[in-house]
Protein backbone atom coordinates (compact mmCIF):
# COMPACT_ATOMS: atom_id res chain seq x y z
CA UNK A 1 0.00 0.00 0.00
CA UNK A 2 2.81 2.19 -0.97
CA UNK A 3 2.63 5.74 -2.78
CA UNK A 4 5.09 7.98 -3.96
CA UNK A 5 5.23 11.47 -2.39
CA UNK A 6 7.60 14.22 -3.80
CA UNK A 7 9.32 16.94 -1.71
CA UNK A 8 11.88 19.15 -1.35
CA UNK A 9 14.24 18.22 0.81
CA UNK A 10 17.75 20.39 1.99
CA UNK A 11 17.24 22.18 -1.21
CA UNK A 12 17.03 18.80 -3.70
CA UNK A 13 13.77 18.04 -5.03
CA UNK A 14 13.17 14.18 -3.47
CA UNK A 15 10.30 11.36 -4.54
CA UNK A 16 10.41 8.39 -2.73
CA UNK A 17 8.08 5.56 -1.94
CA UNK A 18 6.44 5.02 1.43
CA UNK A 19 3.03 3.67 3.14
CA UNK A 20 0.81 7.18 3.10
CA UNK A 21 0.58 7.36 6.90
CA UNK A 22 4.61 6.97 7.86
CA UNK A 23 5.41 10.35 9.39
CA UNK A 24 8.01 12.39 7.76
CA UNK A 25 10.36 11.40 10.66
CA UNK A 26 10.19 7.73 9.46
CA UNK A 27 10.91 8.53 6.04
CA UNK A 28 13.60 10.48 5.95
CA UNK A 29 15.34 8.23 8.37
CA UNK A 30 14.31 4.79 6.67
CA UNK A 31 13.86 5.26 3.65
CA UNK A 32 16.16 8.64 2.65
CA UNK A 33 18.81 7.74 5.27
CA UNK A 34 18.50 11.63 6.54
CA UNK A 35 19.36 10.86 10.26
CA UNK A 36 19.75 14.26 11.66
CA UNK A 37 15.87 14.28 12.72
CA UNK A 38 16.23 11.96 15.74
CA UNK A 39 13.22 9.86 17.11
CA UNK A 40 12.55 9.52 20.87
CA UNK A 41 9.57 10.21 22.12
CA UNK A 42 7.60 10.30 19.34
CA UNK A 43 4.45 12.11 21.03
CA UNK A 44 5.56 15.58 20.23
CA UNK A 45 7.68 16.77 23.88
CA UNK A 46 11.09 16.35 23.10
CA UNK A 47 12.05 18.32 20.32
CA UNK A 48 14.59 16.15 19.05
CA UNK A 49 12.54 15.44 15.48
CA UNK A 50 12.67 19.38 14.99
CA UNK A 51 12.69 20.09 11.24
CA UNK A 52 12.04 23.34 8.93
CA UNK A 53 8.57 22.75 6.93
CA UNK A 54 7.79 25.93 4.70
CA UNK A 55 10.63 27.81 6.67
CA UNK A 56 8.35 26.88 10.19
CA UNK A 57 9.72 24.22 13.24
CA UNK A 58 7.91 20.86 13.01
CA UNK A 59 8.01 18.07 14.89
CA UNK A 60 8.53 15.35 12.14
CA UNK A 61 6.98 12.78 14.42
CA UNK A 62 3.77 14.47 14.35
CA UNK A 63 3.76 15.10 10.84
CA UNK A 64 2.25 12.24 8.23
CA UNK A 65 4.36 11.82 4.82
CA UNK A 66 1.17 12.65 2.85
CA UNK A 67 0.72 16.08 4.98
CA UNK A 68 4.47 16.38 3.69
CA UNK A 69 3.42 16.30 0.05
CA UNK A 70 5.22 19.66 -2.30
CA UNK A 71 6.31 20.68 1.19
CA UNK A 72 9.99 22.43 1.58
CA UNK A 73 11.72 20.69 4.65
CA UNK A 74 14.94 21.26 5.88
CA UNK A 75 16.38 19.14 8.56
CA UNK A 76 19.91 19.95 10.17
CA UNK A 77 21.90 18.88 7.38
CA UNK A 78 20.40 21.36 5.22
CA UNK A 79 22.37 24.28 7.04
CA UNK A 80 25.78 22.61 6.48
CA UNK A 81 27.86 25.27 4.25
CA UNK A 82 29.97 23.45 1.85
CA UNK A 83 30.01 20.01 3.68
CA UNK A 84 31.56 22.03 7.11
CA UNK A 85 29.33 22.90 10.13
CA UNK A 86 27.80 26.93 9.49
CA UNK A 87 27.79 29.51 12.50
CA UNK A 88 25.40 27.44 14.44
CA UNK A 89 26.19 24.81 14.17
CA UNK A 90 29.97 25.94 15.03
CA UNK A 91 28.88 27.92 18.13
CA UNK A 92 27.73 24.96 19.55
CA UNK A 93 30.83 22.98 19.07
CA UNK A 94 32.60 25.84 20.36
CA UNK A 95 30.47 26.41 23.80
CA UNK A 96 30.44 22.80 24.67
CA UNK A 97 26.50 22.88 24.45
CA UNK A 98 27.01 19.05 22.71
CA UNK A 99 27.62 15.90 25.13
CA UNK A 100 25.94 13.00 23.97
CA UNK A 101 24.28 15.07 21.13
CA UNK A 102 21.39 13.13 20.18
CA UNK A 103 18.99 16.85 20.70
CA UNK A 104 21.34 18.87 19.35
CA UNK A 105 20.09 18.72 15.47
CA UNK A 106 16.70 19.26 17.19
CA UNK A 107 18.20 22.13 19.05
CA UNK A 108 19.96 23.79 15.50
CA UNK A 109 16.93 23.97 13.87
CA UNK A 110 14.85 25.92 16.45
CA UNK A 111 18.40 28.06 16.62
CA UNK A 112 18.38 28.50 13.02
CA UNK A 113 14.81 29.31 12.69
CA UNK A 114 14.71 31.61 15.70
CA UNK A 115 17.73 33.50 14.45
CA UNK A 116 16.66 33.77 10.65
CA UNK A 117 13.08 36.00 12.56
CA UNK A 118 15.10 37.53 15.07
CA UNK A 119 18.67 37.95 15.06
CA UNK A 120 18.90 39.48 18.35
CA UNK A 121 17.18 37.73 20.63
CA UNK A 122 17.06 38.33 24.49
CA UNK A 123 17.42 35.35 26.79
CA UNK A 124 13.51 35.11 27.15
CA UNK A 125 12.97 34.98 23.63
CA UNK A 126 15.95 32.38 23.22
CA UNK A 127 14.29 30.39 25.97
CA UNK A 128 11.31 30.33 24.53
CA UNK A 129 12.04 29.59 21.09
CA UNK A 130 13.92 26.22 22.43
CA UNK A 131 10.88 25.87 24.85
CA UNK A 132 9.93 22.58 22.29
CA UNK A 133 13.16 20.94 22.70
CA UNK A 134 14.93 18.48 25.29
CA UNK A 135 18.32 18.27 26.48
CA UNK A 136 19.20 16.35 29.47
CA UNK A 137 22.78 15.78 29.25
CA UNK A 138 24.26 19.31 29.20
CA UNK A 139 21.54 21.42 31.09
CA UNK A 140 20.77 24.89 28.99
CA UNK A 141 23.12 27.34 29.82
CA UNK A 142 25.97 25.98 27.02
CA UNK A 143 23.15 25.74 24.67
CA UNK A 144 21.79 29.61 25.72
CA UNK A 145 25.20 30.99 25.25
CA UNK A 146 26.04 28.64 22.17
CA UNK A 147 22.83 31.05 20.43
CA UNK A 148 24.30 34.42 21.93
CA UNK A 149 27.04 33.27 19.82
CA UNK A 150 25.85 32.29 16.81
CA UNK A 151 23.39 35.67 16.91
CA UNK A 152 26.87 37.83 16.97
CA UNK A 153 28.15 36.17 13.86
CA UNK A 154 25.04 35.92 12.03
CA UNK B 1 -3.63 -0.72 13.17
CA UNK B 2 0.13 0.80 12.79
CA UNK B 3 0.68 3.45 10.94
CA UNK B 4 1.87 1.76 8.08
CA UNK B 5 -1.62 0.11 7.52
CA UNK B 6 -3.55 2.91 7.30
CA UNK B 7 -4.87 4.54 4.26
CA UNK B 8 -4.58 8.19 3.94
CA UNK B 9 -6.87 10.22 1.56
CA UNK B 10 -5.33 13.51 0.74
CA UNK B 11 -8.53 16.46 0.38
CA UNK B 12 -7.80 19.04 -2.08
CA UNK B 13 -10.90 21.32 -0.87
CA UNK B 14 -13.41 21.55 1.54
CA UNK B 15 -16.23 20.37 -0.96
CA UNK B 16 -14.20 17.20 -1.94
CA UNK B 17 -13.11 16.69 1.76
CA UNK B 18 -17.22 16.90 2.93
CA UNK B 19 -17.95 14.26 -0.10
CA UNK B 20 -15.17 11.51 0.99
CA UNK B 21 -16.32 12.18 4.42
CA UNK B 22 -20.11 11.59 3.39
CA UNK B 23 -19.29 8.51 0.97
CA UNK B 24 -17.35 6.80 3.74
CA UNK B 25 -19.34 8.24 6.80
CA UNK B 26 -17.92 6.67 10.16
CA UNK B 27 -15.34 4.84 8.15
CA UNK B 28 -12.62 7.34 7.86
CA UNK B 29 -11.35 10.03 10.29
CA UNK B 30 -10.03 13.63 9.68
CA UNK B 31 -6.92 14.27 10.97
CA UNK B 32 -5.46 18.59 10.61
CA UNK B 33 -2.43 19.34 12.69
CA UNK B 34 -1.75 15.83 13.82
CA UNK B 35 -0.74 16.65 16.94
CA UNK B 36 -3.05 14.61 19.19
CA UNK B 37 -4.24 12.53 16.34
CA UNK B 38 -1.00 10.97 15.14
CA UNK B 39 -0.41 9.85 19.25
CA UNK B 40 -3.54 8.67 19.60
CA UNK B 41 -3.60 6.59 16.43
CA UNK B 42 0.03 5.56 17.48
CA UNK B 43 -1.02 4.46 20.76
CA UNK B 44 -4.72 2.76 19.36
CA UNK B 45 -6.97 5.16 21.77
CA UNK B 46 -7.96 6.35 17.78
CA UNK B 47 -8.99 3.33 15.94
CA UNK B 48 -9.40 3.63 12.69
CA UNK B 49 -7.97 2.07 8.94
CA UNK B 50 -8.62 5.53 7.34
CA UNK B 51 -7.38 9.02 7.79
CA UNK B 52 -8.44 12.06 5.62
CA UNK B 53 -6.09 14.55 5.42
CA UNK B 54 -7.78 18.19 5.75
CA UNK B 55 -4.62 19.99 7.02
CA UNK B 56 -4.23 21.69 3.51
CA UNK B 57 -7.82 22.89 2.79
CA UNK B 58 -7.01 26.73 1.82
CA UNK B 59 -10.68 27.85 2.48
CA UNK B 60 -10.68 27.12 6.20
CA UNK B 61 -7.11 29.00 6.77
CA UNK B 62 -7.98 32.53 7.97
CA UNK B 63 -8.66 35.36 10.52
CA UNK B 64 -10.97 37.67 9.99
CA UNK B 65 -13.45 40.41 11.02
CA UNK B 66 -17.39 41.62 9.83
CA UNK B 67 -18.51 44.63 11.82
CA UNK B 68 -17.99 43.08 15.30
CA UNK B 69 -17.83 39.65 14.92
CA UNK B 70 -14.70 38.15 14.55
CA UNK B 71 -14.39 34.50 12.50
CA UNK B 72 -11.51 32.20 12.40
CA UNK B 73 -11.45 29.24 10.21
CA UNK B 74 -10.93 25.87 11.62
CA UNK B 75 -7.53 25.11 10.19
CA UNK B 76 -5.84 28.58 11.58
CA UNK B 77 -2.85 26.83 13.24
CA UNK B 78 -2.22 28.51 17.12
CA UNK B 79 0.83 30.43 15.70
CA UNK B 80 -1.41 31.93 13.07
CA UNK B 81 -3.51 33.02 16.13
CA UNK B 82 -0.47 34.32 18.10
CA UNK B 83 0.73 36.22 14.98
CA UNK B 84 -3.00 37.78 13.94
CA UNK B 85 -2.55 41.45 14.72
CA UNK B 86 -6.19 41.83 15.23
CA UNK B 87 -6.74 38.94 17.70
CA UNK B 88 -4.00 40.36 19.97
CA UNK B 89 -6.22 43.56 19.76
CA UNK B 90 -9.60 42.18 19.95
CA UNK B 91 -9.60 38.89 21.65
CA UNK B 92 -5.98 38.67 23.82
CA UNK B 93 -7.21 35.90 25.84
CA UNK B 94 -7.50 33.45 22.59
CA UNK B 95 -3.55 34.63 21.96
CA UNK B 96 -2.43 33.97 25.45
CA UNK B 97 -4.23 30.44 25.62
CA UNK B 98 -2.80 29.60 22.18
CA UNK B 99 0.81 30.88 23.54
CA UNK B 100 0.64 28.74 25.96
CA UNK B 101 -0.39 25.53 24.29
CA UNK B 102 2.64 23.18 23.75
CA UNK B 103 5.92 24.45 22.31
CA UNK B 104 6.52 26.51 18.95
CA UNK B 105 6.98 23.50 17.06
CA UNK B 106 3.14 22.23 18.01
CA UNK B 107 1.79 25.66 17.55
CA UNK B 108 3.29 25.80 14.17
CA UNK B 109 0.65 22.75 13.42
CA UNK B 110 -2.00 22.35 15.64
CA UNK B 111 -5.33 24.08 15.10
CA UNK B 112 -7.84 25.65 16.79
CA UNK B 113 -10.80 22.93 15.10
CA UNK B 114 -8.47 20.15 16.04
CA UNK B 115 -8.81 21.18 19.53
CA UNK B 116 -12.30 21.53 19.57
CA UNK B 117 -12.50 18.06 17.68
CA UNK B 118 -10.16 16.60 20.49
CA UNK B 119 -12.08 17.67 23.09
CA UNK B 120 -9.77 17.19 26.34
CA UNK B 121 -11.08 18.64 29.50
CA UNK B 122 -7.77 20.17 29.40
CA UNK B 123 -7.91 22.05 25.91
CA UNK B 124 -6.75 25.45 26.57
CA UNK B 125 -8.79 27.19 23.54
CA UNK B 126 -12.26 25.39 25.23
CA UNK B 127 -12.59 28.20 28.38
CA UNK B 128 -11.60 30.96 26.37
CA UNK B 129 -14.22 30.03 23.68
CA UNK B 130 -16.69 29.38 26.70
CA UNK B 131 -16.31 32.94 28.29
CA UNK B 132 -16.54 34.41 24.62
CA UNK B 133 -19.75 32.78 24.20
CA UNK B 134 -18.10 31.33 20.66
CA UNK B 135 -21.02 29.83 17.71
CA UNK B 136 -18.68 26.86 15.97
CA UNK B 137 -19.85 25.90 12.38
CA UNK B 138 -20.10 22.77 11.26
CA UNK B 139 -20.72 21.43 8.12
CA UNK B 140 -21.69 18.23 6.10
CA UNK B 141 -21.83 18.32 1.95
CA UNK B 142 -25.36 19.34 2.01
CA UNK B 143 -25.35 21.62 5.18
CA UNK B 144 -23.81 23.83 7.67
CA UNK B 145 -25.19 24.54 11.24
CA UNK B 146 -23.99 26.50 13.65
CA UNK B 147 -23.86 25.45 17.49
CA UNK B 148 -23.32 27.54 20.49
CA UNK B 149 -19.69 26.27 22.15
CA UNK B 150 -21.50 25.29 25.35
CA UNK B 151 -23.64 23.29 23.56
CA UNK B 152 -20.65 21.48 21.26
CA UNK B 153 -19.74 19.80 23.82
CA UNK B 154 -21.83 17.08 25.28
CA UNK B 155 -19.75 15.21 27.61
CA UNK B 156 -16.17 13.49 28.40
CA UNK B 157 -14.26 14.08 24.95
CA UNK B 158 -17.32 13.54 23.38
CA UNK B 159 -18.92 16.79 20.94
CA UNK B 160 -22.15 17.34 18.48
CA UNK B 161 -20.30 16.49 15.12
CA UNK B 162 -21.78 13.75 12.85
CA UNK B 163 -19.37 11.49 11.40
CA UNK B 164 -20.06 13.21 7.75
CA UNK B 165 -19.18 16.74 9.21
CA UNK B 166 -16.44 18.88 10.32
CA UNK B 167 -16.09 21.84 12.41
CA UNK B 168 -15.77 24.87 9.73
CA UNK B 169 -15.74 28.04 11.78
CA UNK B 170 -15.41 29.55 15.28
CA UNK B 171 -16.87 32.83 15.79
CA UNK B 172 -17.38 35.71 18.07
CA UNK B 173 -17.90 39.29 19.36
CA UNK B 174 -14.94 41.14 19.43
CA UNK B 175 -14.11 42.25 22.74
CA UNK B 176 -13.66 45.99 23.00
CA UNK B 177 -13.68 48.93 25.35
CA UNK B 178 -15.52 48.15 27.60
CA UNK B 179 -15.32 44.63 27.40
CA UNK B 180 -11.79 43.13 28.35
CA UNK B 181 -10.59 39.10 28.97
CA UNK B 182 -8.05 37.00 29.60
CA UNK B 183 -6.76 33.67 29.99
CA UNK B 184 -4.67 32.24 32.97
CA UNK B 185 -3.73 28.69 33.75
CA UNK B 186 -1.62 26.56 36.02
CA UNK B 187 0.84 23.56 35.55
CA UNK B 188 3.26 22.12 37.04
CA UNK B 189 5.95 24.06 35.22
CA UNK B 190 6.34 27.32 33.30
CA UNK B 191 6.57 26.42 29.93
CA UNK B 192 4.94 23.94 27.73
CA UNK B 193 2.40 22.06 30.03
CA UNK B 194 -0.38 20.69 30.33
CA UNK B 195 -3.43 22.22 32.37
CA UNK B 196 -3.95 21.21 35.93
CA UNK B 197 -6.58 24.23 36.31
CA UNK B 198 -7.47 26.98 33.40
CA UNK B 199 -9.39 30.48 33.85
CA UNK B 200 -10.68 32.61 31.11
CA UNK B 201 -12.68 35.72 32.19
CA UNK B 202 -14.55 37.99 29.45
CA UNK B 203 -16.11 41.55 31.35
CA UNK B 204 -17.49 44.11 30.82
CA UNK B 205 -16.39 47.14 33.23
CA UNK B 206 -19.05 49.52 34.78
CA UNK B 207 -18.59 52.89 33.45
CA UNK B 208 -17.25 53.91 37.21
CA UNK B 209 -14.53 51.24 36.81
CA UNK B 210 -14.58 50.02 39.68
CA UNK B 211 -16.74 46.66 38.98
CA UNK B 212 -17.96 44.55 36.50
CA UNK B 213 -21.34 44.32 34.73
CA UNK B 214 -21.12 41.70 33.38
CA UNK B 215 -18.67 38.55 33.77
CA UNK B 216 -18.59 35.36 31.96
CA UNK B 217 -16.16 33.03 33.54
CA UNK B 218 -15.18 29.15 32.25
CA UNK B 219 -12.61 27.05 33.97
CA UNK B 220 -10.73 24.19 32.16
CA UNK B 221 -9.51 20.75 33.30
CA UNK B 222 -11.68 21.10 36.30
CA UNK B 223 -14.67 18.76 34.89
CA UNK B 224 -15.08 16.56 32.45
CA UNK B 225 -15.73 19.41 29.63
CA UNK B 226 -15.27 23.41 30.52
CA UNK B 227 -17.63 24.60 32.76
CA UNK B 228 -19.52 27.95 33.09
CA UNK B 229 -18.55 29.34 36.64
CA UNK B 230 -22.17 30.53 36.86
CA UNK B 231 -23.05 31.74 40.50
CA UNK B 232 -19.10 32.54 40.65
CA UNK B 233 -20.01 34.79 37.52
CA UNK B 234 -23.25 36.38 39.46
CA UNK B 235 -21.48 36.94 42.83
CA UNK B 236 -18.59 39.18 40.84
CA UNK B 237 -21.54 41.01 38.98
CA UNK B 238 -21.93 44.60 40.02
CA UNK B 239 -19.72 44.18 43.36
CA UNK B 240 -17.07 46.52 43.72
CA UNK B 241 -13.67 44.99 43.14
CA UNK B 242 -12.24 44.53 46.48
CA UNK B 243 -9.85 42.23 47.22
CA UNK B 244 -11.78 40.00 50.19
CA UNK B 245 -15.00 40.11 47.80
CA UNK B 246 -12.52 38.52 44.45
CA UNK B 247 -11.23 35.70 47.16
CA UNK B 248 -14.93 35.29 48.06
CA UNK B 249 -15.94 35.24 43.92
CA UNK B 250 -12.94 32.81 43.92
CA UNK B 251 -14.53 30.04 46.47
CA UNK B 252 -18.00 30.10 44.75
CA UNK B 253 -16.20 29.17 41.50
CA UNK B 254 -14.58 26.36 44.00
CA UNK B 255 -17.45 25.12 44.74
CA UNK B 256 -18.72 24.73 41.28
CA UNK B 257 -16.06 22.50 39.75
CA UNK B 258 -15.93 19.09 40.11
CA UNK B 259 -12.41 17.91 39.17
CA UNK B 260 -10.43 14.63 39.73
CA UNK B 261 -7.36 13.43 41.00
CA UNK B 262 -5.09 12.71 38.42
CA UNK B 263 -0.95 11.87 37.98
CA UNK B 264 -0.67 15.96 37.77
CA UNK B 265 -2.68 17.10 40.93
CA UNK B 266 -5.53 15.86 43.20
CA UNK B 267 -8.54 16.97 43.17
CA UNK B 268 -8.59 18.99 46.30
CA UNK B 269 -5.23 20.86 44.50
CA UNK B 270 -6.83 22.21 41.98
CA UNK B 271 -9.95 23.21 43.80
CA UNK B 272 -7.94 24.78 46.02
CA UNK B 273 -6.04 26.87 43.44
CA UNK B 274 -9.22 28.27 41.63
CA UNK B 275 -9.40 31.35 43.71
CA UNK B 276 -6.23 32.18 43.14
CA UNK B 277 -6.37 31.80 39.31
CA UNK B 278 -9.16 34.17 39.47
CA UNK B 279 -7.63 36.30 41.89
CA UNK B 280 -4.57 36.91 39.18
CA UNK B 281 -7.00 37.09 36.49
CA UNK B 282 -9.25 40.29 38.01
CA UNK B 283 -5.62 41.68 39.25
CA UNK B 284 -4.51 41.62 35.59
CA UNK B 285 -7.74 42.78 34.18
CA UNK B 286 -7.62 45.89 37.34
CA UNK B 287 -3.74 46.88 36.70
CA UNK B 288 -4.34 46.87 32.90
CA UNK B 289 -7.38 49.30 33.02
CA UNK B 290 -5.59 51.35 34.90
CA UNK B 291 -2.48 51.54 32.94
CA UNK B 292 -4.83 52.37 29.84
CA UNK B 293 -6.86 54.95 32.38
CA UNK B 294 -3.67 57.16 32.89
CA UNK B 295 -2.84 59.71 30.12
Amino acid sequence: MERQFSFRLNGRQVSVSAPPAYTLLEVLRERLDVTGPKEDCKKGECGACTLLMNGKPVLSCLVLISQAEGAEIVTSEGFMRDGSPDHVQKAFIENGAVQCGHCIPGFIVSTEALLSRNPNPSVEEIKRALAGNLCRCTGYASIIRAVQQAAQKD
Amino acid sequence: MTLGEIEVVSAKNLKDALSVLHDRSGNIKPIAGGTDAIIQVREASLQTKRLLDISSLPELRYIRREGSVIRIGALSTYSEIIESPMLNSSCRMLVEASRMIGSLQIQNRATIGGNLANASPAGDTIPPLFALGADVKVQNHEHSRIVPVEKFFLGYRKIDLMPDELITEISFEAVEDPHDGTFVKLGLREGHFISLVSLAIRVKWAPDGDRFSDVRIALGAVAPVALRARKCEEYLKNRTLAEEMIWSAGKVASDESSPISDLRASANYRRAVIPSLLYQAAQLLITDRQRRQKP
